[in-house]
């Protein structure tokens, strides 16, 4: 494809051969639970970086709703003696 | 695992805190045999063992426990989230350029108080200029563009580079979910925990 082509020129210093390219995003695309089961010459490049894209800020957002989550626990654990007690004890050495 | 170190039990506490203990001190002998049973990507698989989370959850509980003491009414969500970034990335230990990028953000935006913003008006004057010649890229370079983006500290390396950095980032972000539901669960039982104690365990109960 073109496209790959273009970049492999782009890319200076180390040349980037497509079928470096090919490896890596077929080894991108293993890493994505979505897109683990399709064989690799029906998923093309740009979906496999568009589905990295979403899957990363699906990440991001999970971990800011339990980060949001974790400070409330622990806002509602210091309130409480009783089990802030249990927890204090628990996450000392 | 292959080297399991018998220790002794430590205090009579519930086990969920002795297992704490036990793998702080047995990460410190375990981590090298972790290495070498790594496939083929040894980095990446590091974020993959239970070990690993192990050393993350404590070290998170750790920032979290010490953050909270001097004031009481700092649990912010977005303190949390900066916080467990901020763990993640000591837990990679230098070898990623993303893990170095967010230390380095924390450190300049800790500066930046300090300086009274000038180093943010330099950023925010240079946004405009790139954006003005903007071209039509192609599909394929514009998503790599916008997962540079994503992937902190990474928005000019090469291809290769890049698609390296994010497979250990997602890698870590996995390890990060994982690490902190557990120790959302964990609080979770041990606040609502008072409704079904064991009679031992609690001095005296809270609600019936």
């Amino acid at each position: 494809m073109s496209s790959r082509r273009s970049r492999s020129r782009q890319s200076s210093g180390s040349r980037i051969t497509d079928d470096q390219i090919i490896d890596l995003v077929s080894k991108l695309q293993q890493l994505i639970p979505e897109l683990r089961g399709r064989r690799s010459d029906r998923v093309s490049a740009s979906k496999v970086l568009q589905e990295t894209c979403n899957y990363i800020r699906n990440l991001h957002r999970e971990v800011d709703g339990l980060s949001d989550r974790l400070s409330q626990l622990l806002a509602s654990a210091d309130t409480d003696s009783d089990q802030a007690a249990i927890i204090r004890s628990l996450l000392m050495e | 695992m292959a080297s399991i170190l018998p220790l002794p039990e430590l205090d009579p506490s519930p086990e969920i805190s002795s297992e704490f203990q036990r793998k702080k001190r047995r990460k410190t002998d375990e981590k090298s045999s972790s290495y070498h049973r790594m496939q083929g990507n040894p980095r990446m698989n590091r974020w993959r063992t239970g070990q690993e989370q192990q050393i993350y959850s404590s070290k998170l509980i750790e920032a979290l426990r010490r953050r909270s003491t001097p004031t009481s009414s700092s649990a912010n969500g977005n303190d949390v989230r900066d916080t467990a970034y901020r763990v993640l990335a000591v837990s990679a230990k230098g070898t990623s350029r993303w893990s170095r990028a967010i230390l380095i953000g924390r450190l300049s935006a800790k500066m930046r108080k300090h300086k009274k913003a000038k180093v943010s008006a330099n950023r925010k004057l240079r946004k405009p200029a790139s954006s003005g010649k903007r071209r039509k890229l192609p599909v394929v370079q514009r998503k790599l563009l916008a997962l540079g983006r994503l992937v902190p500290g990474c928005r000019k390396l090469s291809f290769s580079n890049l698609l390296e950095e994010t497979s250990d980032y997602i890698a870590a972000l996995e390890m990060q979910v994982r690490a902190m539901t557990a120790i959302t669960e964990f609080l979770a039982v041990g606040n609502d925990g008072g409704a079904q104690p064991p009679a031992d365990r609690l001095g005296s109960n809270v609600n019936s």
